[in-house]
Formats: structure tokens, sequence, C-alpha cells
């Protein structure tokens, strides 16, 4: 059916045509990680223009809107705002801390360990969510029961229980790591149960018919059809569980005060702020970029585990 | 004479492919009165869908000319001389069934009191007024199509494009649709021309049916169907209407397999 | 379902269906509750480590004022961010969706940084704005909310149905009539999907930039200096209070919701 094949006549704006000659699409496809790199590159480039832009006019008018006396809303100081150049050379510089090494790699090694935490809490939580969740389809009434509390724990601020979570661990005596990868766990698990959930039940029900019209047993449905519906919300739920993860750690490290990990890091940089600015924002860059990394890793490892499906 | 309200001459179409180029269609000439009522008949792959959008100005043609009652195609979507409906009725969920047929009239800036006039009128020609304010989502498909029908007559188009619109309908509901097309389209003397690949449908709404053969789209034949109107579902059993339906039958048939020819 | 799709939005249906429908649910949080309430009275569990319900709902009572007080700064900062964070949200979503070529690329880029631990900037905003000001978490929590929002109206405005611009286009419409006329309404549900999304994750925002440092009457202060004190039926308290915040909010939106797009309840239904 030709219904799609509709070009514009007089507006040239490639998105707008349906019917991209193939060969063209191919080579736009051929080049897409490279065109997303190159925008990326030119977005990260303007907001550093807009920091130090904003920084320029704020040196140039004393930090006051001319005119209005209203003053700036974010002083421009190298104080309060470096130059994006000292954050790099304060990762690149010396850390003054045992075992030598730069800023940056004393931060990378720190964000290692607060992500092995999450990963850990992330991965056990997960596990007992997504089997929970198979308990849960398989009882319906349980199901019923569990569900609106499942969406209720997606609205309130969970991650509240943080330093709760923290001082109980501490007065059993753990190391505060455990405390990290239980508040990591927690904070999974409610996700990937809710999002499994809904997948199985998503369940086309012909293909349930079917399996069950050859007299299939309950166990057979759930293997050969719920559970591959339900994958792609189980990796959805992975993901929301990947951020929630990694939030609730460095909460977790604030508030344990002890240990190692970016979360007491950026602590640490905050609390000798006046002396080096620059470490604070290099702590946080970071920490971001990690875990921004964190979670790609479970995109890519969603896309290798789902690549194969057809719709 | 008057002027046909749309003409064709030697258009053909070509698509880029991975493989070089198609041509969609090939040298159409095509001259449809106004007022009348034509079928593009066809198997898949005959272009009656690309030759139905190249006469809305929705796709430009490769080459040939197209003249809707004395302007170019461009002029005549620019003074929106057209009115569509899709397969699919493509109503706003988020807009009143009055509110999607009063979409042109916005889009063309005629006022509001007019607009309503105007919708409602329409309204009452496809026999909804009694669902004015409901949502889409609340109608069956038969009357979603109604409505988008409506909408595509708000502007009182002097041509009417319509591309495969009953086809997701069931037989009795697909009937019913279609009196009510042929009679929608008495009451308001647009010049319709309409894709279809349902030889009994073409034959029972048009005054002539255009069969297209495929690869490369041409035109194999043009039958006229001069039964007379009003056409009722008597119609559909009286003899005439059998013969009428064979012809088309066996030209369509020509053009599946060129090899092998159907007597009537 | 995609990484910012929330679950159902609340549905306000009338009648015993609903209250059919949450039957199980109540029975199962009065059966924890109940559990709970046992456990800690009977089973010797020291009560400082994990208070009781009934402990924690007289801390509730007995240290109201304190926690209302602490509420008022904690939901001005989470609303403000809500209100502040939307707008930013929005405009971005526009203007993106302004440069067609490039909209999907920015769009995904997005949705990738979005995956950032945004608490972290905590501390920057308190070195902007003092760690005691308001507007400190306000900012933390407008940068938590604008992210949902650009991504989900964004998806929402590139989302245009092919029908629906063909139908612009045979009538000769304008880039702004279909903007108008087709991409903001057709938006409107992606761009509540945000707002529910983003109501959430202001509360938490808020909470956790509180525990960076705060005025002595904030919720999540007092949280963590509770916990820090060990009065855990005080910590459990504003626990509560906070979740009942963000609930409210988030049924707010869903309300706010219901009223400006209707059309989705019929969806649904």
């Amino acid at each position: 059916m030709t219904a799609h094949l509709v070009t514009r006549p007089r507006d040239a704006s490639p998105s707008r045509t349906a019917a991209t000659a193939p060969s063209r699409r191919r080579a736009a496809g051929a080049f897409a990680p490279l065109r997303s790199l190159a925008i990326a590159a030119a977005l990260l480039v303007a907001a550093g223009l807009v920091w130090e832009g904003y920084k320029a006019l704020g040196r140039a008018f004393g930090d006051v809107i001319p005119g209005l006396n209203v003053p700036f809303p974010i002083a421009t100081t190298d104080a309060a705002m470096p130059h994006i150049a000292q954050i790099v050379s304060a990762l690149a510089s010396p850390a003054s801390v045992a075992g030598g090494g730069t800023l940056l790699s004393y931060y990378l090694v720190e964000t290692s360990v607060t992500l092995r935490e999450s990963l850990y809490g992330m991965l056990i939580g997960a596990v007992i969510g997504a089997l929970l969740a198979m308990l849960l389809r398989e009882i319906p009434l349980l199901g019923k029961a569990t569900l609106p509390w499942l969406i209720v724990s997606q609205t309130i601020p969970l991650v509240a229980l943080a330093p709760i979570i923290v001082v109980w661990i501490g007065s059993a005596g753990l190391p505060s790591w455990i405390a990290v990868t239980v508040i990591a766990a927690y904070l999974s698990f409610f996700p990937v149960t809710l999002n499994t959930l809904t997948g199985l039940n998503a369940a086309d029900p012909l293909h349930v018919e079917f399996l069950r019209s050859i007299s299939a047993s309950r166990w057979r449905v759930l293997v050969h059809v719920r559970i591959p519906t339900a994958l792609p919300s189980f990796f959805t739920g992975l993901r929301l569980a990947a951020t929630a993860a990694v939030i609730g750690a460095i909460v977790g490290e604030l508030s344990a005060g002890t240990g190692a990990g970016i979360g007491r890091a950026i602590l640490t940089a905050a609390y000798y702020y006046s002396l080096a600015p620059a470490n604070l924002y290099a702590a946080i860059l970071v920490a971001s970029l990690a875990g921004i990394v964190f979670v790609q890793i479970i995109v890519l490892v969603e896309w290798l585990t789902l690549r194969k499906r057809s719709s | 004479m008057t002027t046909p309200a749309i003409q064709l001459s030697g258009v053909s179409k070509e698509f880029a492919t991975s493989s070089g180029t198609t041509l969609a269609l090939d040298h159409i000439d095509l001259e449809i009165p106004s007022g009348a009522f034509v079928s593009l008949l066809g198997p898949s792959g005959c272009g009656k869908s690309t030759l139905l959008r190249v006469i809305g100005d929705l796709i430009p043609p490769t080459a040939g000319t197209v003249a809707v009652a004395g302007m170019s195609a461009r002029e005549a979507r620019r003074t929106r001389q057209y009115g569509m409906a899709f397969q699919a009725p493509g109503l706003m969920d988020w807009r009143t069934v009055r509110r999607n047929i009063e979409l042109p009239l916005q889009v063309q800036g005629v006022p509001r009191a007019e607009r309503r006039a105007r919708a409602d009128e329409m309204l009452e020609l496809v026999r909804l007024t009694a669902f004015a304010d409901h949502r889409p989502r609340q109608l069956s498909g038969g009357m979603q199509q109604r409505v988008a029908i409506a909408r595509a007559l708000a502007m009182q188009p002097r041509v009417l494009l319509m591309d495969e619109p009953l086809g997701a309908l069931d037989e009795m509901n697909r009937e019913h649709m279609q009196r009510e097309l042929l009679r929608i389209w008495r009451a308001t003397g647009t010049t319709i021309v309409f894709v279809t690949h349902s030889v009994p449908e073409a034959t029972f709404l048009s005054t002539e049916v255009v069969v297209m053969s495929p690869r490369p789209g041409r035109i194999a034949e043009r039958i006229a169907i001069d039964l007379p109107f009003p056409r009722t579902d008597d119609t559909r059993v009286a003899p005439e209407f059998y013969a009428a339906e064979s012809r088309v039958r066996s030209a369509l048939h020509a053009v599946l397999d060129p090899y092998e020819s159907v007597t009537s | 379902m995609s990484a910012f799709s929330p679950a159902r939005p609340v549905r306000f249906s009338t009648g015993t269906g609903v209250i059919r429908a949450l039957a199980p649910a109540a029975v199962l949080g009065a059966l924890v509750l109940a559990l709970w309430q046992v456990v800690v009275s009977l089973g010797g569990i020291q009560a400082y480590l994990l208070p009781a319900p009934s402990t924690i709902a007289a801390a509730l009572v007995s240290d109201a004022p304190q926690l209302l007080a602490a509420a008022v700064p904690t939901t001005t900062a989470i609303v403000s961010a809500v209100v502040l964070g939307g707008i930013l949200g929005v405009v971005g979503a526009i203007v993106i969706t302004l440069f067609e070529g490039v909209a999907k690329v920015v769009l995904s880029l997005v949705a990738v940084a979005s995956c950032a631990p945004i608490v972290a900037l905590a501390p920057i905003f308190n070195a902007w704005f003092g760690s005691t000001s308001l507007m400190s978490k306000i900012a933390v929590a407008t940068v938590a909310v604008a992210f949902p929002i650009v991504v989900n109206t964004t998806r929402g405005l590139l989302r245009v149905d092919p029908l629906h611009r063909e139908l612009l286009d045979s009538l000769s419409g304008t880039r702004g009539q279909l903007l108008w006329f087709v991409r903001l309404p057709g938006a409107l549900p992606s761009l509540f999907d945000g707002l529910r999304i983003g109501s959430t994750m202001s509360v938490i925002a808020v909470i956790v930039s509180e525990y960076f440092g705060g005025t002595a009457q904030a919720l999540g202060v007092v949280i963590a200096n509770s916990a820090a004190v060990s009065r855990f039926d005080l910590t459990w308290a504003a626990v509560a209070l906070a979740s009942a915040i963000g609930l409210a909010l988030y049924a707010l939106v869903a309300l706010v919701e219901a009223l400006v797009v209707p059309w989705r309840r019929a969806l649904a239904s």
C-alpha cells in the first residue's frame, strides 16, 4: 500500500518526508552515531560558551544588571563559578591523598566503589523483584492487593528512609557499604517489581489461549509467553532502578559519613569549598558522568538482550 | 462543454528506491467531468493511491500536468478545493465530533458563527447531529468515517478524494455506508475520485470505473456504469448490475494475468 | 513503556468499582501494619531501632507543630520547583521541536543526560544560593523536574499522526497551524506524563538536597537530624509526612490532568 508516500513539494525539511530515498536513509543510518556525537559535542560547546559568557558578562558589569540595579542571580567570581579550564586543571592536578595520582583518578576510584555497591544492590533488588512479580502474577489476589502499593511506592520519596537504614546498619556493627547496598536494593526492588508485573500481565491473550488449548502447564505459559513479553518492561524497571540506585548510594554515603564513595568525596569537596572551589565541580562532574554511564550500560544490556526480537 | 473537474495529461511518477527508480505511474491521461463519481480500481501496486495523491497535490508528478477546474493542482490545494478521506478516519481525540468537522474551517479562518452553522449542516448531511458533542472514541468505526467524510465536505470542496475509506468496515456497515455516500454525493454534487480494490463496491458507487494495471501504473480500461440513480439494495441484485460487474471483473482479471481473459 | 513512562494515572471512577478494586490492597495494608505492630511490641525489638506504628503515630501527634512547621518550606520548595520546572520543560520541548532535523537526536541526548544523579548538584546550588536558602533546594528540584518534562513533552510534540499531517497538508495548512492544531493538543497527555514523574522527582530532590544542608525547619533536615540522634519515631513520622505530600501532589497533578485531558479517560475505558 503506497499510502505513506507523501512528499512535500515546497518544504525541504528532511524529517517531513516519509519516503526518503532508501539510499539516503541508509547513509544517514550509517552515520547516525557520529551525528549524535557531533550534536552532543556541539551542545556541550554551547553550554561551555554560555557558562563562560555569563561569567564574562558578570565580570564586565560587576554582577549587577545595568539600569535595573538587580544583582546577577549567580555570582560570577572565580570562587563561585570557576572557569572551565580551572575545573579541568583541577582534575589533572595531583590529589592530596595517600597513593598520589591525579584528582581525576581519585574520583574515578571513589566512583567505582559507589557504582559497585549500587550494582550489587540493584541486582539483588531486581532479582527479588522479578521473582516476586512472577509470584504475584500467578496468585491474582495477591497481585491485586500489592499493585496499588507498588504504584504508591513510585510516588513517595523512598530514598528518605536512607538515613534510617544507615543508622541501623551502623548500630548492627556492619560496615557502611552494606547500608549503601541495602538502600540501592530496596530502591531497585519497587520499580522492577511494578514494571515486571505489568509486563507479565500484558501477555497477548491469543498466545496464552493457544498454549492452554494444547494443554500447556502454567509453568510453560509463564516461560514461553509471559516472561518474553515481560522482558522489555523488566528492563524499563531496571533502568529506573539504576537511576534510583545511584541516587540512593550517594545519599547513603552522605548519611554514613564514613567510608568511601563519590558521595563522600563530594561532601569533602563541599566542606573544603572555600579552599578549592573547582574540586567540587570536578567531583560532581565525575559523579554525573558516572551515573549516566552506569544507566547506559544497562541500556546496552537491554539492547543486546532484546535485539533479536522482531516487534 | 463544461470544464472537466479534473484533467490529467501525461502524468508520470517515479520513486527512487534502493535498486534505482521505480515507475509508479506511466503517462496517465484522464479526464473526469464535473459531478462524476469515478472509482480507481486495481490490484496492489497499480499506483491508485499514488494517483489520488498526485491529483490532490500531495505528491508532485515527475512529468505531466494536473488541472482541477481549470487551475493547477497546486493552486487548487492552495485555494482548498480538495476534501480528503483516508482509510482510517484520522479524527482528533481531543476534539468533539463537531469540532473535528470545524477543523478545516478553522484552518481557513472562517469566523466562529459561520463555522458552527456549516458544521451543523454537515452533521445533518451525514445524519450524526445527535452525536455532535461526543468524542470520536465513543463512536463506532463506521460513524467515525462518516464524521471524516463530513469533515472532508465542510469546505464544500470541488473535489472529494477518498482512499479506500470503507475498507475497515464489515460487510453490512460497508453497504450501508455506500448508500449513504451516494446520497451525500447526490446532495452536494461534488466530484468524487474513489480508490478501491473491490469490484462490487466500484460498480455500485461509480458513474465510471477506471481499471489500472500494475507495474507500472497505467490505465487499462475505462468502463462507464450506466445504471440509473438512485441505486439501492435492489440495484445490487438487478441483472444489469451483474452485467456491469462482470465487465469490470474481467477488465480487472485482464490486468492481473495478461495472458488470460475471462469472457463475460 | 519508555524510561519515563510512569504507572497508570489514578482514575477517578465513582461507585463500588473502585472500592472493590482497592479492597484487597487496603486489607493487605492493614495486615502489614498489624503485623508490624505485633512484631515490635511483642518481639522485643528495641523501640529505638524500629518503632511500632503506634509510636510513630504518637510522634506525629506530639511533634505535630515541629513537623508541620518543617513541612512549610519543604512543600513550598517542592511546588515551586514543579511550576518552574514545568515551564522550563515545556519551553525547552518547544524549542527542541523547532529544530526538526536534530530534534530526535537532541531528545535522546537529553534522555541520556537525565540519568545523571541530579541530587549531586545540591552542593553547587548551596554554594551559589546559600545552604539555608530555599532557592538552593528549588534550583535542584527544578532541574530534576525539567528533565522528565522536556523528554516526555518533546516525544509528544514529535509524535504526529501521519494522517493528521496529511490532513493539514491537503488543507494547505502552515507549520504554525500544524503546531497549534495538531502537535500541542496531541502532546498534552505526554506533558502530563512528565508532570506526574516530575512531581515525584521534586519531592525526592528537595528532601535529599535538604540532607546536604538546610534550615532547621525543613522536613529533610528533620529526617537527617532525628536519625542521627536515633529518634526514629520522629524520623518515620517525618518520612510519612513527606510521603503524604508526595501522594497529595501526585493526586493533584492527576486531577488537573483529568480536567485538561478528558479524552484520555475515554481512551482508557
